[in-house]
């Protein structure tokens, strides 16, 4: 265990720069190669895998190459590989990234493509839409939509006596719901939350903004507007139950949520349809997310869209690569990768497909619940440079708050003087 | 005694023979430099010239993105002054060092004290006292995050058996930089175990054995012989341990991620999470390179303390 922490701290920060040798020069016969860079692993990975061979086998003048790639790191990957070069042709990237791939030149801009009446763009989700569009380029194309929704433990509700959650819930029936659900002494808590302060804590506290009536940043996505009448409203909602009631689990490792909800220990949870597949020793159903009485908000979620990003390697391969996932995004191959992994598929006409939400639900219950969760996706985090620094403050004011150390309108105020302070700087 | 009466004639010193001159192109020396070439060329490539290219990159403005990288002279430096989570992660930074430094040594040296004896099994014990140094860093911070769990943890478990109530430990902003420096503790005294075992074995026995016969009690003789002796073994741990914890950045991602509230924010995570996560290389570098002197500088400090209070034998 002999480590050279700064070493490995400078070499990583340095091989990003020092990438300046090397290329990717492409043969001129056979059929054109591209790379595709993505993070399925098993199930997905399977599908995944069997969809490119497929298309291969369909078109003998491509070879496309797949390459598993970490999806937490390959932003990292993918910046040394364009320093270095040897770009992949496409790589799977978080939305949340969209404003900084927006800057990488070598992205391929595919506004001018995607209108094309053929590529149906209006058919992906208005979320996933706004999540690839940067001003008016579009870096990416749609690849996988989530939203978050409350699951629930049947069992726990019936043994506390509690009627389950119903469209109909405020978020003060989801408070009180949560209160009767804990007991401390068997170690049971109503809710449970990532407490990290990362953009995982605040994609959580997002919607209840927004159904709350509030915004994150103004309409020119100049300033700072979160630490509104609304935002503290949403706020004190969690720090009522992280404080007062104690019936939200603080998890600070953003990795108990699955575990402690499938050992029964966690009555509700608020998240996305991959948790799912980690839920086999409960019974658990799955409800859209309370409003708050008497705000205009309604019902709402939050939509975490990735894309597809496709890369200029010279005109051959960016064509071959743009064709490629126009295909894989096309209604078929959503319908196909969808019902193969449970995924939620990224197409309004295939999850408006009647039969299609009937097998998803067969394969994993409550899937279907978050295919019609995303008409409650009404808005988007705002698609600026500025938002990892807006998120960090958020987290840590959300975080302050939830562990009774701040007052819900004065950490957000704090927040909103930084966040305004790094969008004035650029 | 003995000694005495050896040094009366000092033995001549046999001649020492002639020193060839070095030839950088002589047969030798291309030989030489065909053995040494692999590890020149590794060494230069991945670990002299990326801390070159960094040095050059403290200077510029680099958000990894674009490819133009501005100079910025040393706007990057001088924004360290005024940037408050860099000198929370400052005093974090110290306050884990300080308490982690002493704490492996001396842990480390009660063990290999208590090791330092012909019993049986001993060499299961100095196993077990090393295995931790095999745990790779990320086990070990999902196993302390379980252990330490508020509500599920063993630890928990054991104190409320006690009658003492819960703590939150790495969920606290208050007690979160002290779990971490028990951990990394525990994690690192298999290795300062290894190294007072072999200065411990290295104290002469003749020493011991004169003392016993003066009437020396076992507790002054650890304080009076055995202490002394390890000088060397000291300033090893002392430069090797600091060095590591001023470093500190894996076991900090595998458990808190610089949390709650930035508590265990240290200065190599903060740089991370600068260049990776808020794409301001150019700063992080920066901050590297301050850390870089700084550890340069306690290690000379380190080096030249050790040479007036410690012993060489």
């Amino acid at each position: 265990m002999i480590r050279h922490r700064l070493c490995l701290a400078l070499a990583a920060v340095l091989t990003l720069v020092l990438a300046g040798c090397g290329g990717g020069g492409s043969s001129s016969s056979g059929p054109t190669e591209i790379a595709v860079w993505h993070g399925y692993q098993d199930t997905e990975g399977e599908v995944f895998k069997g969809l490119i061979d497929q298309y291969n086998k369909a078109h003998p003048d491509v070879k496309v190459k797949e390459l598993y790639s970490s999806n937490d790191l390959v932003l990292q990957k993918v910046l040394t590989a364009v320093r270095g070069g040897s770009a992949p042709d496409v790589a799977y990237m978080f939305g949340s990234w969209s404003p900084n791939i927006a800057q990488i030149p070598q992205v391929v801009d595919m506004a001018p493509v995607v209108k094309n009446a053929d590529w149906q763009w209006d058919d992906f989700y208005p979320a996933e839409r706004q999540a690839a569009t940067v001003g008016d380029k579009v870096v990416g194309v749609p690849a996988l939509v989530d939203n978050l929704a409350i699951v629930y433990n049947k069992k726990l509700f019936a043994d506390a006596g509690i009627a389950p959650p119903n469209p109909n819930w405020t978020w003060d029936d989801f408070r009180s719901a949560a209160a009767k659900l804990t007991d401390p002494s068997k170690g049971q808590y109503g809710w449970l939350i990532p407490a990290d302060g990362s953009e995982d804590t605040v994609w959580h506290y997002i919607p209840m903004l927004w159904e709350a009536g509030g915004d994150i940043l103004s309409p020119d996505n100049k300033k700072a507007v979160f630490n509104s009448e609304a935002g503290v409203k949403a706020l004190t909602v969690l720090q009522q139950m992280a404080v007062n009631d104690k019936s939200l689990y603080l998890d600070t490792t953003n990795e108990n949520g699955p575990k402690l909800m499938n050992s029964g220990k966690v009555g509700m949870l608020v998240t996305g349809p991959w948790d799912l597949s980690q839920l086999p020793d409960i019974d658990y159903d799955v409800q859209v997310m309370p409003t708050f009485a008497g705000s205009s908000g309604g019902h709402q979620t939050i939509a975490g869209p990735d894309n597809w990003v496709v890369f200029n390697n010279g005109d051959k391969k960016k064509q071959a690569a743009i064709d490629f996932v126009k295909w894989l995004s096309a209604p078929e191959q959503v319908k196909a990768f969808s019902l193969g992994t449970g995924d939620l598929p990224i197409r309004e006409s295939v999850g408006n497909d009647q039969a299609v939400l009937n097998e998803l639900n067969q394969k994993v219950p409550g899937t279907a619940a978050f295919v019609q969760n995303l008409n409650n996706v009404k808005k988007v985090r705002p698609t600026v440079e500025q938002y990892p620094d807006i998120s960090e403050a958020l987290g840590q004011a959300i975080v302050a708050v939830m562990l009774g150390k701040e007052q819900p309108a004065a950490a957000l105020n704090t927040a909103a003087q930084t966040a305004d302070a790094k969008l004035a700087e650029k | 005694m003995v000694i005495a009466e050896n040094t009366k004639a000092p033995p001549r010193p046999a001649p020492v023979p002639p020193r060839r001159r070095w030839r950088p192109w002589g047969a030798d020396g291309v030989t030489g430099w065909a053995l040494v070439t692999p590890a020149v060329v590794l060494i230069g490539i991945f670990g002299l010239l990326p801390v070159l290219m960094s040095l050059q990159l403290s200077f510029q403005h680099s958000d990894l993105l674009t490819p133009e990288t501005p100079w910025v002279g040393f706007d990057n430096y001088r924004k360290m002054a005024d940037d408050p989570v860099f000198l929370e992660a400052i005093k974090h930074t110290i306050i884990y060092t300080a308490l982690f430094v002493p704490g492996t040594m001396l842990v480390g040296l009660l063990v290999a004290a208590a090791m330092n004896r012909s019993v049986r099994f001993i060499s299961v014990y100095r196993t077990a006292a090393y295995i931790t140094m095999a745990v790779s860093t990320i086990s070990q911070g999902i196993i302390f995050l379980w252990l330490t769990d508020r509500d599920y943890g063993l630890v928990n478990a054991a104190l409320n058996g006690v009658g003492v109530p819960s703590q939150p430990f790495l969920a606290s902003p208050s007690q979160a930089i002290y779990v971490i420096v028990a951990m990394t503790i525990w994690g690192w005294t298999g290795f300062s175990v290894i190294v007072y075992l072999a200065a411990l074995q290295g104290v002469p026995a003749e020493l011991h054995e004169a003392a016993a016969i003066d009437g020396a009690k076992p507790f002054t003789r650890f304080r009076t012989i055995t202490v002394p002796l390890l000088g060397p073994a000291n300033l090893f741990l002392l430069v090797w341990l600091t060095i590591n914890a001023l470093q500190l950045f894996d076991e900090v991602y595998a458990t808190t991620r610089g949390g709650p509230l930035r508590a265990t924010t240290v200065i190599v995570y903060y740089l991370w999470d600068q260049a990776f996560v808020h794409f301001d290389a150019g700063y992080a570098a920066a901050m590297a390179y301050a850390l870089f002197v700084v550890i340069l500088l306690v290690t000379a400090v380190q080096f030249r303390l050790a040479r007036r209070y410690a012993h060489h034998p």
